[in-house]
């Protein structure tokens, strides 16, 4: 143990290096507060947690450079962590303006003050799961943030619907969690230690039990893959996703993934890299289990199951939901490369789908306002009822798909050459084939909004000026990012060296 | 074999014999109860580790806390309402996957826990572990502590949420 | 191994004797003194019969319940029925396992402590745990018995002990704070020369009694038992000894709970007048027995005082106790904890 002394300078270099964390718990404190004490203001809860983001942007934006530990190895700030922490930031934000927006919401939930206390505390594990380096605090990060989205997700709890969501995500996620901790007490005995770093030294020095630490990762991977819905542990998605309030959904979607895919990548690059060949961007892993093939066979899966079901739904959210699977399949496909390369690749489509993805569900919010419904039969004809969402949402779902002009090209171009630089071929011939099955049942939608019902009398959908604003705030960067992309790679391939230590 | 040896193997046999019939009880009070001595048997391993804080830890927030909680809800579940919770709604077909797959998983975890060489530290005679662990807790592992507060915290809001009134 | 045979010897001598004290002090001279009290208190003259001023009454009732038939409800889950009094009985002894009787005695050069295990390093933690198991012991009476007057009491007990174990443990975190030990005997022997830990923490004590009232289901918390809205509460369909434990467990807690705070709060086995008056040595006999009257003197008034409040204070509404519990005492117990927490850094 350290001296007093060493421990509390150790400390206060921890708690400087802890700013953007630490305003979101006293974001969520204040939130918490304040919602005691005003229970008649509406939103107060939502500007409060806006402020969060804000005074949390700002501590970030500070440590923009910074490459560190914190708290005795257990947490990392590196560049990798700030770029996933910033998508999930701006998702967060995403988010709450979007609740604003929200009908379902006001209507169906008696009062919305704990709604975004447990959006910034959901937003506080994101951060920390993102950064932690030990199995404790993963274990406790991915616990915060589920224990919070167990609750926003049936937050309207007179809705059926959203109860029963909430109740099946408690218990697939109690089930993962516990299968996790068990991985992970194996592991712990394997090696003797919680710490990633440490562990990755004890296994580049002794051998180990190759079926132990199989089953252990693969143990571990059940919680991760709880978190980002790959298939074999999708099986809520769809029911969550068409449950929940659409913010929550979106939420669940991007940031949640964003999570999720920053401590999978973390794990295996931390615990399997071989840091003696010295070239980082290659990972060269320890041990002779070939974990490249493990992640591609969760990535085909994932990609073909969510694609083939999402042609059979009838649901815009549950057709979404599924889609999101996909689009895990898609990521995991880059993640399974093991190399820097693949890494900005992620990063890269992830701040794509982040825009696009908030911009969908945003769109469906906005109908559901008005019509009450999300299925897709209700859509027909929204195209001229509602010009304004139709053309967005067209254009959301072009980017979905990954056709040019839009972001969502992007992402998939740098994914598949990552792939292919890698020299995954098959991978990426399954991938794209993937995205033509894609396109059918994304193109339903569209076709529903324009082709069908096209003389109908129905009147024309309201809404507010302020929402059609806020929609552009997705729709514009939705075909900005297609077309000037360079700044956001540029930031991906600087932020894919993911922080090993001393 | 030696009086710790026995003690083991009393307390192993305790608590898988008392898990198996929270698991094939019918009658969920049962179950539950049994849960207690499968906790106690826990809670006598540790002793046996030498952890005591461990163990008065473990009946003090299990036993004393959350099975507490379960029995409660069971409780009113059975005899209030006159709903009988009973465990015995599964098919035959489920109940064979089921079973298919736990059998798989429990060799598999047998055949790692028997074959692996796990890790040994040297084994450490201390007197006071509530000690050692305190001073751990608020140094060495000060961010899960806190961050453990925060997880509360939101556990206790979503809880209450849930629970209110319309 | 003669070493082993020696402290089991010493281990199953010293409880027998502590089970005879437990039996003879809580039961026999609790019930006493709890009717006599009450019949004083209401002017009454209360047992006078059997032997000198009724002082056999006690053995009497025992002998009565002895002989009573034990009677089983038919829709009663005859198991849990027979398991909840000993649970209850059992818990309420085991406490005494860590709890000192008095400091030690030297006996032909051993050195004995007056406890079975005094110095184990939680002890504080052991009682807390035992406590809580407590709780099962009322349910499952109240379960099994297939009354709905009993299945309330236990539902009222075990809410209530759950609710109000919180502020007790708060309570004891302000102890601790002041000792840096959780062995009990440690706290004692820090309480030397008079300096009790009521000084340091009156605000704890006051919690933790109010909390202990709660805990043993006594007046004016006995709502578990309320004779006017549920007959007898958790142990209605009870009879005969398995009552009798029930009866004698709800004596036995009392004492623990007063022990504790003795020893806590008011120096424990540290004797009344200083051993040195006597000329005792330390070890010797005669201090042995000083502490232990002090100690036992110590734990009646404590008893006493139950008593006296179980007789003048009317009892609470529910919504009373659990608002008592949740919005007074815990929160007064947290500010307990960060005030003792504020003055010791500030002391330092």
């Amino acid at each position: 143990m350290l001296g007093l002394d060493q421990f509390i300078a150790e400390l206060n270099k921890s708690i400087s290096m802890f700013l953007p964390e630490t305003a979101l718990v006293i974001a969520f404190l204040v939130a918490l507060l304040l919602d005691l004490m005003f229970k008649k203001s509406k939103n107060l809860t939502g500007y409060t947690a806006l402020i969060g983001f804000l005074v949390t942007g700002y501590f970030l934006f500070k440590q923009m450079n910074m490459q560190s530990t914190a708290f005795s190895n257990m947490f990392v700030i590196d560049q990798f962590g700030i770029f996933m922490k910033w998508v999930i930031l701006l998702s967060s934000i995403g988010v709450v303006l979007i609740s604003f927006f929200t009908n379902e919401l006001y209507e169906k939930a008696k009062g919305v003050g704990e709604y975004f206390t447990l959006i910034i505390g959901m937003a506080f594990g994101m951060f920390l799961l993102v950064g932690s380096s030990n199995l404790i605090i993963i274990y406790l990060a991915i616990e915060t943030m589920s224990l919070s989205s167990y609750v926003l997700a049936g937050y309207t709890k007179e809705v059926k619907r959203a109860s029963e969501a909430s109740l099946k995500y408690v218990i697939f996620g109690a089930v993962s969690s516990g299968i996790m901790i068990y991985g992970i007490s194996i592991l712990f005995g394997l090696t003797g230690s919680l710490n990633l770093f440490e562990i990755n030294r004890f296994l580049a020095a002794n051998p180990v039990n190759n079926f132990a630490l199989f089953l252990s990762v693969i143990m571990i991977l059940s919680g991760f893959g709880y978190k980002i819905s790959a298939v074999p542990f999708h099986f809520w998605t769809p029911d969550v996703y068409e449950g929940a309030p659409v913010p929550i959904t979106a939420y669940l979607s991007v940031a949640s993934k964003a999570a999720g895919f920053a401590i999978l990548l973390r794990f295996f690059k931390v615990t399997f890299l071989d840091s003696v060949p010295g070239n980082d961007s290659v990972w060269t892993l320890l041990g002779s289990i070939d974990w490249h093939f493990v992640i591609a066979i969760l990535a085909v899966l994932s990609m073909t199951l969510g694609n083939l079901v999402a042609l059979w739904q009838t649901n815009v959210k549950r057709i979404l939901a599924y889609s999101s699977i996909a689009h895990a399949g898609y990521m995991l496909m880059a993640v399974s490369t093991m190399d820097d390369a693949g890494v900005a690749s992620v990063l890269i489509y992830f701040f794509m789908y982040m825009v696009m993805n908030l911009g969908a569900f945003y769109v469906v919010a906005l109908i559901a306002n008005n019509i009450g419904s999300e299925e897709i039969d209700d859509y027909n004809g929204l195209g001229y009822r509602a010009p304004i969402l139709g053309i967005c949402m067209t254009l959301f779902l072009i980017s979905l798909t990954g056709l040019p002009p839009t972001a969502g090209f992007i992402g998939k171009l740098y994914v598949f050459s990552a792939v292919v630089k890698a020299g995954y071929i098959w991978l990426a011939v399954v991938g794209v084939i993937n995205s033509v099955i894609s396109l059918f049942y994304y193109v339903k939608i569209f076709r529903n909004m324009y082709l069908n019902d096209v003389d109908s009398n129905k009147s024309k959908l309201t809404y507010s000026p302020a929402s059609i604003v806020l929609l552009f705030v997705f729709a514009i960067p939705t075909l900005y990012l297609g077309i000037f992309f360079n700044d956001i790679v540029k930031w991906a391939s600087y932020s894919a060296n993911i922080f090993m230590g001393k | 074999m030696d009086l710790v040896g026995l003690a083991f193997y009393f307390l192993a046999a305790l608590i898988v014999i008392s898990a198996a019939i929270v698991v094939f009880s019918k009658n969920i009070m049962y179950s539950a109860f049994s849960l207690m001595f499968t906790f106690f048997g826990v809670a006598g391993l540790y002793v046996l580790l030498n952890a005591d804080f461990l163990a008065v830890t473990q009946i003090m927030v299990y036993i004393g806390g959350i099975l507490v909680l379960i029995i409660f809800g069971v409780m009113l579940t059975t005899r209030i309402t006159g709903v009988d919770v009973k465990s015995n709604s599964l098919g035959k077909i489920q109940v064979g996957i089921a079973g298919l797959l736990s059998t798989i998983i429990a060799i598999s975890l047998i055949v790692v826990f028997s074959s692996t060489k796990w890790f040994l530290s040297e084994p450490k005679v201390s007197g006071d572990s509530t000690k050692l662990i305190g001073n751990e807790l608020l140094t060495n592992y000060l961010l899960a502590f806190e961050a453990a507060s925060v997880l509360l915290l939101i556990a206790i809001i979503g809880a209450a949420f849930i629970a209110r009134r319309k | 191994m003669s070493e082993f045979l020696w402290v089991i010897i010493e281990s199953t001598i010293k409880a027998v004797i502590i089970l005879t004290l437990i039996m003879l002090v809580y039961g026999a001279l609790g019930v006493y003194l709890e009717r006599k009290i009450s019949a004083w208190i209401q002017n009454r003259i209360g047992p006078n019969r059997v032997g000198p001023f009724g002082l056999l009454q006690p053995f009497a009732d025992v002998l009565k319940l002895f002989l009573k038939e034990d009677l089983v409800p038919t829709a009663a889950n005859p198991t849990f029925h027979r398991l909840a009094p000993i649970i209850t009985l059992g818990v309420a002894v085991a406490v005494y396992a860590v709890i000192p009787f008095g400091d030690y005695v030297t006996i032909a050069g051993r050195n004995i402590q007056l406890g079975l295990a005094p110095n184990a390093n939680i002890a504080i933690l052991f009682v807390l745990a035992m406590t809580s198991v407590g709780v099962y012991g009322i349910t499952l009476g109240g379960w099994s018995s297939n009354n709905k007057y009993s299945l309330l009491g236990a539902l009222r007990s075990t809410a209530q002990m759950i609710s109000y174990e919180l502020s007790m443990g708060l309570a004891l975190v302000g102890v601790l704070m002041v000792a840096g030990t959780l062995s009990i005997n440690q706290i004692v022997i820090q309480q030397s020369n008079y300096h009790w830990n009521i000084i340091y923490q009156p605000l704890g004590f006051i919690l933790f009694l109010v909390a202990a009232f709660a805990e043993t289901n006594r007046a004016p918390f006995d709502l578990p038992e309320a004779e006017p809205e549920l007959v007898g509460g958790y142990n209605t369909e009870y009879s005969g000894m398995k009552f009798g434990m029930f009866f004698l467990a709800e004596y036995a807690n009392m004492g623990t709970s007063s022990a504790i705070m003795v020893l806590l709060y008011f120096g424990g086995w540290q004797t009344l007048v200083p051993g040195g008056w006597f000329g005792f040595e330390p070890g010797s006999i005669g201090l042995a027995l000083l502490q232990f009257v002090s100690f036992f003197i110590k734990i009646e008034i404590m008893v006493l005082f139950f008593i006296w409040v179980r007789w003048s204070v009317p009892r609470f509404r529910y919504d009373q106790l659990m608002n008592l519990g949740w919005k007074v005492l815990l929160p007064l117990a947290i500010a307990n904890v960060a005030g003792t927490g504020i003055v010791s850094l500030l002391l330092k």
